[in-house]
């Protein structure tokens, strides 16, 4: 078997970061010594992804995924571990490798501001030395899924996000790379643009067998896309899986969508399971996913039920809490060491 | 390397693409090389209506300097200055990743992707002064002299390049860096006179430390007999030691280099 398009073992990023009080004074204390803390930004995080997939990073703010992209696309040197993409290391920036891969930033551009999108698509010709037969076959391309013939002769500035973000995505795709970091490629655009450049990323993968690793708040981007999330929190990886094991793993209850034939007071309905939502008739319940269906027959044979339903809990919200009960147990951990101190 | 010279050429009208969309800088660039070539001159008669010689220097002669002042700094506002500016830009915002990820020499992207056309006006003026003063002072450069001349003007070419490259680099660590580039331009106006104006170990840090004196004053001595060939063989060493440390110092700065809003 030969190796897969990209693989991290023990992966680790660790920054000094200065460390600024607020105020006139913290400013000015700064100036002249600086307070330095290490920040583990990613912390021994090792995966492998397969020719062709189309994996979602996940996490909250801060959590390691850009850092963990910068070091796929060798832009950051690791503190440890190693990172092989495409058979190279990244961070030695061989032009074999940065030949065939691709980095978007959603809050980055690198289009001209002052020109045509087709300017910067000409650079970039020059710089991947792309035939010109080929850049046009591929332009062609990319304008017609992208519906982008309107755009091109536009300067940058007076396009719009969603627009340019399209103009964005042809730039980054002109020489084709088997390898994208999509990092936040939705961020700030309405829904039907999102939905339509996730459709993009799904076509261009099916019709290079791309490999891409996606990044995104919007877990719309996530679910459309990616079959297979690796969840990473604090700069450690969570999870690394499909995403529906993901709901059942990390998800151990089940949402039952109740609609009542009168209402039932709150601390009845409490006896089922945890009360979501409670509008009147309308009700929803977390219950246990093992029991279920104990629950709900429960539910039918004890309460004037019209109709139930059963449902996994959206997956945002099963992040969220995935999330919040990491960040309880480190602080309780670090109110554990702050009494041991004492 | 043939793409190298391709992408120069790309670079150049897309830099040009860019300043026609604004055309008014274009009168206004224009205008202000005029206006400081001549202030330039006014300065330097209004001197020698005092005085026979500056520095040991006739009026002609430091002429041929204020040439070379305003050529180079013509060249350092056309290809050096716009570079800088768009690269603290850059690495402020992050944008440099995108010069990393490409399969392009990323020192090369920074150093020419960018050239204010316009501030070429100032190399036409002062090669047309540095013609004039020759002519007035009836002097025709012999071919050595003219090659000594061509040497110098690729060491100062040289060392103005690692100067502006040492500032690029230091933006990787101090990110905001215009003020460097405003103190070397404080020091850069010294080299509107010849070295000899200035004494002791003045004359040595404008000549060593920040060469000001190789930019001006030597390629100008070239042309007029006045030349020490130590100063060309000098000039020669000091362009190719620079040279090779701030290629190592960029080296060094990319690699140490985190970027903005990780």
């Amino acid at each position: 078997m030969s190796e897969p398009p990209i693989a991290a073992t023990h992966l680790k990023k660790y920054y000094q970061v200065h460390h600024k009080e607020p105020g006139l004074g913290g400013s000015l204390k700064s100036f002249f010594r600086r307070k330095y803390r290490d920040v583990k930004a990613v912390d021994d995080i090792s995966f492998e992804i397969a020719a062709g997939e189309i994996v979602g990073f996940l996490g909250p703010n801060g959590a390691g995924k850009t850092t963990t992209l910068k070091m796929l696309s060798g832009l950051l040197y690791p503190s440890g571990g190693r990172a092989r993409v495409l058979g190279f290391t990244p961070n030695e920036r061989q032009p074999a490798y940065l030949r065939r891969m691709t980095l978007v930033m959603g809050q980055k551009q690198q289009l001209n501001w002052d020109l045509p999108a087709i300017e910067t698509f000409l650079v970039n010709q020059a710089i991947y030395e792309i035939p010109d037969d080929v850049y046009r076959k591929t332009l062609d391309e990319l304008t017609e899924l992208l519906a982008l013939a309107s755009l091109l002769k536009k300067q940058v500035r007076k396009l719009s996000l969603g627009e340019r973000m399209k103009c964005e995505l042809a730039a980054a795709l002109l020489h084709q790379p088997q390898v994208l970091f999509l990092d936040e490629p939705t961020i700030g655009l309405d829904v039907t643009m999102q939905t339509k450049i996730r459709e993009f990323v799904a076509e261009y993968n099916r019709r290079y067998q791309a490999t891409v690793i996606l990044t995104s708040h919007y877990m719309a981007d996530v679910t459309a896309l990616c079959k297979r999330v690796i969840v990473i929190d604090h700069g450690k990886l969570m999870y690394d899986g499909g995403l529906e094991e993901l709901a059942a793993r990390m998800a151990p209850h089940k949402l039952l969508r109740v609609e009542l034939a009168s209402a039932v007071d709150g601390q009845n309905l409490a006896r089922y399971g945890e009360v979501v939502k409670a509008e009147g008739q309308r009700v929803e319940l977390l219950a246990p996913r093992s029991k279920i269906s104990e629950t709900a027959a429960r539910l039918l044979a004890e309460l004037p039920v019209v109709d139930v339903t059963i449902q996994d809990p959206p997956i945002e919200d099963v992040i969220t809490r995935v999330f919040e009960e990491a960040a309880r147990a480190r602080q309780a951990d670090a109110a554990e060491e702050a009494a041991e101190d004492d | 390397m043939f793409k190298y010279f391709k992408l120069l050429g790309i670079f150049w009208k897309f830099s040009v693409l860019r300043e026609l969309e604004y055309r008014a800088n274009f009168l206004t660039n224009a205008f202000m090389s005029v206006f400081w070539l001549f202030w330039g001159i006014i300065g330097t008669t209004i001197f020698f209506a005092h005085s026979d010689t500056l520095g040991g220097w006739t009026y002609e002669q430091v002429l041929v300097v204020l040439g070379l002042y305003t050529m180079f700094l013509g060249i350092m506002e056309a290809f050096f200055r716009p570079n800088i500016t768009e690269m603290i830009e850059q690495v402020r915002v992050g944008t440099f990743d995108f010069v990393l990820v490409k399969p392009v020499n990323a020192q090369f992207y920074a150093s020419f992707h960018s050239l204010t056309m316009w501030r070429l006006a100032d190399v036409v003026a002062g090669a047309g002064l540095i013609l004039y003063a020759l002519r007035a002072m009836g002097l025709t450069p012999t071919p050595m002299q003219w090659l000594a001349f061509a040497l110098l003007l690729a060491v100062a070419l040289i060392l103005v390049y690692c100067i502006w490259l040492g500032m690029m680099t230091m933006s990787f660590w101090f990110v905001k860096i215009d003020n460097f580039a405003e103190l070397f331009y404080a020091f850069y106006e010294t080299g509107r006179f010849p070295i000899s104006v200035y004494s002791g170990l003045l004359r040595a840090f404008l000549t060593f430390v920040i060469p000001i004196a190789f930019i001006t004053t030597f390629p100008a001595s070239a042309l007029m007999a006045l030349l020490d060939p130590m100063e060309l063989l000098i000039g020669l060493g000091l362009a190719f030691l620079l040279l090779g440390f701030t290629n190592r110092l960029w080296r060094f700065a990319v690699r140490s280099y985190a970027s903005a809003s990780s």
